[in-house]
């Protein structure tokens, strides 16, 4: 899901390589070289010459000169924190870490700190960490929303809802009315998460364009949602004058673009998309709206570009995909499982209750997709795996249900899925039909029969 | 130099973790309209300056006040998407009587706007052609507001305006009655004295109630000037090839000006405290069920997320780890959090000033605690600035006797409500009492720590310097209006110079 993940964890690089390779190896006390080794890591010279660039070699060249250098490591970290966003170079992230460590336990570093955890998707270390902040006696909302973040994704959303309701007492602003519309939807209320979204883009601006960008994708999502699909085109559109090419929006406009009939539209949003942002959901996407378009060879390819790499961006989609196409289930529960140990979100629960279908257990798929729906989540993915797991246990009544409020929003499936649901709901239609057809010609002793089963 | 495109980067997001997307912080930009580290993401409700003076017009007399939010507005992008926020509640208030010492406002002035298209099937967002008269077709994206006076001790709460509109902002070509010679090729119109002479949007919106109160909201230059580069450069030379280098020069802000008779404050012979705050509505995490079922809404009190009262207090006086703080509380616990910061300002140990200068300036903290703009209504209106630019057609000058500097460049004025300096109700023209639009804020708060007032009996006074004074930038970008609403008119987005 877009709301989900960076999964994509590599090694720290050459960066680090290039950095211990300069050290100097003189004899020295353990930790003074430890020391040392962090703080000529973090002053290696970086290449590029954009502006995070130039913030970098300035924010370096302060740390050498300045007398008391930390304020300036911490700045340093958030802009490696920039530019692994920018640049997918997670071994960024690894950098600010280090930052954060060079900087001490003082709140500002402590809060780069569990913010990289966060990026890197160790939420319990997250957690920690901002525990450790918001017990501080000068509240911030940053200390508490990354306090919900942590819980949210360890899947312990009414702590989180606690947690945020703090945050956005403190200080309401776009961060925060963004945080709060995504746990409206994530319980089910489509509309107050569209409303308090509305009132985050207006808060947006230009000069920090990358969450208004997002806050206006999220609510073209809400829109597209509730069959609002002119408004979510414009919020897309609004999305796009912030960041160029921004993927979320692409992403969703690719969506719009393939409910309307026009594929080969679609296949230009999501190309732009899958390469800014090469995640199994847009590429996903991206293969779908190929084939709808006749273009085979491009599906081909981008199918197995997920299935070369889209375990390292984001495991979670990666075992969505594969379950969704009945391709090694195994791997794909794997992966699940293996998130779940991190992350116990709704959709890691509906991961792995789709990949348990997948390979067969229909009990454990059953089980977990009663947790994935648990918190009343409206998400039609949600929906339509639920029908398809009440389906394979035969239960029709279940399975027209969640199918039928899956159909009512199927405008957020993916096009595979979408025909899939089309599919399923047919067979149901038909095996209802035939049981209408049966009833009428039985007599009430035998209809009281067909309908027990 | 030039600084016109920090806006609208271009960038490629890839990790799109909702926590990481839209909780990491933005780069930090130093400088006096980037007061806070949580406000700055927030420039619809971040105050850049309050201004608060006495005028005279229209056989009333006036407290006259403002406030300028959304900073750095680069005039010169597309689309045009600065505006007041619906979500904001902007207020200005005013403390009279013991409420000034306690720093409690007696009166507050609230502003809420609401926006709406004529148009949404467009991409054209703020114009569908060229503005002719503020609101009529072409003025696709229209803001409208309301203004309510609540007295606070009652919660007694009356409504001075409602639906006036707020002009466009300056486009350039389509909104070419801002700029000189109605050409949207020229730059903006300088300040003018008369009211008749004022551009036509800004003329079209400033209703007149039945009491007298008159109001305008809307884009404007923004009026402060000032090097608050080199300050966080710690250069406090002012020197280099780029200098002297005003560091809002070019920008537009947001600004809502408010006259107010004084016969609503209970007359002249006093002296007032002023200050805004900006405030974001609280939501509940999750809705009531019965809430749900009906239209949407949010619930719930404002929470206060920006104040400001004199210019510079949170910009260059508060530490960093307080800054927030500041702009979460009212001014009847600045006494308590903040008055260290006056009594000892780091800014006067940063100026190489010697020991008696950097502590214990009661002084200081007389201007700062509580932080209102003390503002003398006995002394009859304040001398007003308008420009000194030589463009065509020049700006009105400024009145008689203005200075910039105020009080250490011989302006001042005689009060009939307060003892004053030398005992005998001198105070200063401009800032610290009151605050006008041209009063060259930094070069007086240097001159101020510079100086001793402890004793205004007998206070010493720092030799005011030659022009063109302490940070080498003398004068605003452009002129100033004498008439209402004072703030200078919105540089052009077609035509507009940086730090001039």
């Amino acid at each position: 899901m877009v709301y989900g993940g960076c999964g994509r964890i590599l090694s720290v690089g050459f960066l680090l390589f290039q950095a211990s390779a300069a050290l100097s190896t003189a004899a020295a006390p353990v930790e003074a070289a430890a020391a040392i080794d962090a703080r000529s890591i973090i002053l290696a010279p970086q290449s590029g010459d954009g502006k995070v660039d130039q913030e970098i070699g300035q924010l370096q060249g302060k740390i050498r000169s300045a007398k008391d250098p930390n304020p300036f490591i911490v700045r340093l970290g958030w802009a490696f924190v920039a530019k692994a966003r920018l640049t997918s170079d997670p071994g960024y992230y690894k950098l600010a870490e280090q930052c954060s460590q060079l900087a001490g336990e003082e709140s500002d570093s402590l809060l780069l700190r569990g913010h990289i955890f966060h990026a890197l998707h160790r939420f319990s270390e997250a957690e920690s960490v901002a525990r450790k902040l918001t017990s501080d006696p000068v509240p911030r909302w940053e200390n508490y929303a990354l306090l919900g973040d942590a819980l949210m994704e360890q899947g312990k959303l009414s702590d989180a809802i606690g947690v945020y309701q703090r945050m956005i007492d403190i200080r309401p602003c776009l961060q925060t009315y963004a945080r709060v519309a995504h746990v409206r939807w994530l319980k089910g209320d489509v509309i107050g998460a569209e409303e308090l979204m509305k009132t985050a883009v207006s808060a947006g601006n230009s000069r920090d364009p990358e969450p208004g960008a997002w806050a206006y994708s999220r609510l073209a999502f809400y829109q597209l949602q509730s069959g609002n699909s002119a408004g979510a085109s414009r919020s897309i559109a609004r999305a796009l004058e912030f960041v160029k090419d921004f993927p979320a929006a692409l992403f969703l406009q690719g969506k719009i673009d393939i409910v309307n009939g026009a594929a080969e539209k679609a296949v230009q949003a999501l190309t732009t998309a899958a390469t800014q942002s090469p995640l199994p959901d847009y590429q996903w996407a991206l293969a779908d709206a190929a084939r709808l378009s006749g273009n085979a060879e491009l599906a081909a390819k981008t199918e197995a570009e997920i299935l070369s790499h889209g375990a390292i961006e984001d495991p979670r989609s990666y075992a969505l995909f594969l379950a969704n196409r009945n391709e090694k289930p195994e791997l794909a529960l794997q992966f699940a499982q293996d998130e779940l140990t991190n992350r116990r979100d709704v959709f890691t629960y509906d991961a792995l209750a789709w990949a348990e279908l997948a390979a067969g257990n229909k009990s454990e798929a059953k089980q977990n997709m009663q947790r994935a729906l648990a918190e009343g989540t409206a998400d039609a993915r949600l929906f339509y795996h639920a029908g398809k797991i009440a389906a394979a246990f035969g239960d029709n009544a279940q399975a027209r249900k969640w199918f039928t409020r899956a159909v009512a929003i199927q405008q957020m499936l993916l096009p595979s899925e979408r025909a899939d649901l089309t599919q399923q709901v047919a067979t149901l239609s038909s095996s209802r039909s035939a049981t209408a057809k049966l009833s009428s010609t039985n007599p009430p002793a035998a209809k009281k029969a067909v309908t027990r089963k | 130099m030039k600084n016109k495109n920090f806006v609208f980067q271009t960038i490629t997001m890839v990790c799109l973790t909702i926590g990481l997307v839209l909780a990491a912080p933005a780069p930090t930009r130093a400088s006096s309209h980037m007061d806070a580290p949580l406000i700055t993401l927030d420039p619809a409700a971040n105050t850049t300056d309050v201004y608060a003076f006495r005028t005279d017009a229209n056989g009333q007399q006036y407290l006259s006040v403002a406030l300028a939010v959304y900073p750095f507005e680069e005039p010169g992008v597309g689309p045009n998407k600065y505006n007041f926020d619906d979500a904001v509640l902007y207020q200005i208030h005013v403390a009279t009587g013991a409420d000034v010492a306690a720093g409690q406002a007696t009166l507050t002035y609230g502003f809420q706007f609401t926006t709406s298209y004529k148009n949404v099937n467009t991409i054209l967002q703020s114009y569908l052609g060229a503005v002719e008269n503020v609101d009529d077709a072409n003025q696709n994206l229209t803001q409208k507001y309301t203004v309510t006076k609540t007295v606070n001790s009652s919660k007694a709460a009356t409504t001075l305006f409602t639906n006036v509109v707020v002009p466009p902002n300056n486009q350039g070509l389509l909104t070419r009655y801002y700029n000189q010679n109605d050409n949207g090729e020229f730059p903006a119109k300088e300040g003018v004295a008369l009211s008749s002479s004022l551009d036509r949007y800004t003329s079209q919106t400033i209703p007149t109630n039945a009491t007298g109160y008159q109001v305008f909201a809307g884009q404007r230059d923004d009026g402060f000037y000032a090097d608050i580069q080199s300050i966080f450069d710690l250069d406090f030379m002012f020197s280099g090839p780029n200098k002297p280098f005003d560091s809002q020069g070019g920008f537009n802000v947001h600004t809502i000006v408010l006259n107010i008779p004084v016969s609503e404050l209970g007359g002249i012979q006093q002296v007032v405290g002023v200050y805004a705050t900006t405030e974001r509505q609280r939501v509940q995490v999750l809705r009531k069920a019965k809430v749900k079922k009906t239209s949407p809404q949010n619930s719930g009190n404002f929470v206060q997320v920006g104040r400001q009262g004199n210019p510079l207090f949170n910009e260059a006086l508060v530490a960093i780890k307080d800054k927030d703080l500041y702009n979460r509380t009212l001014p009847t616990t600045d006494s308590t959090n903040f008055k260290n910061y006056a009594l000892n300002p780091e800014l006067a140990a940063a100026l190489g000033l010697d020991a008696s200068h950097t502590t214990n300036r009661t002084d200081i903290a007389g201007i700062f605690i509580p932080d209102l703009i003390k503002t003398d209504l006995s002394t009859g209106p304040a001398r007003l600035a308008g420009g000194q630019n030589a463009g065509a057609p020049p700006a009105a000058p400024n009145d008689p006797g203005f200075s910039r500097l105020s009080v250490f460049g011989g302006d001042a004025l005689h009060s009939t409500a307060q003892t004053g300096f030398f005992n005998n109700g001198t105070v200063p023209g401009g800032w610290p009492n009151g605050r006008r639009f041209g009063d060259d804020v930094l070069d007086i708060a240097v001159l101020a720590l510079e100086s001793d007032l402890r004793n205004p009996a007998s206070p010493t006074l720092a030799s005011a310097p030659a022009d063109p004074g302490v940070d080498k930038v003398d004068h605003n970008d452009i002129g100033y209006n004498k008439v209402f609403p004072y703030a200078a008119t919105p540089l052009n987005g077609r035509s507009h110079e940086h730090h001039n």
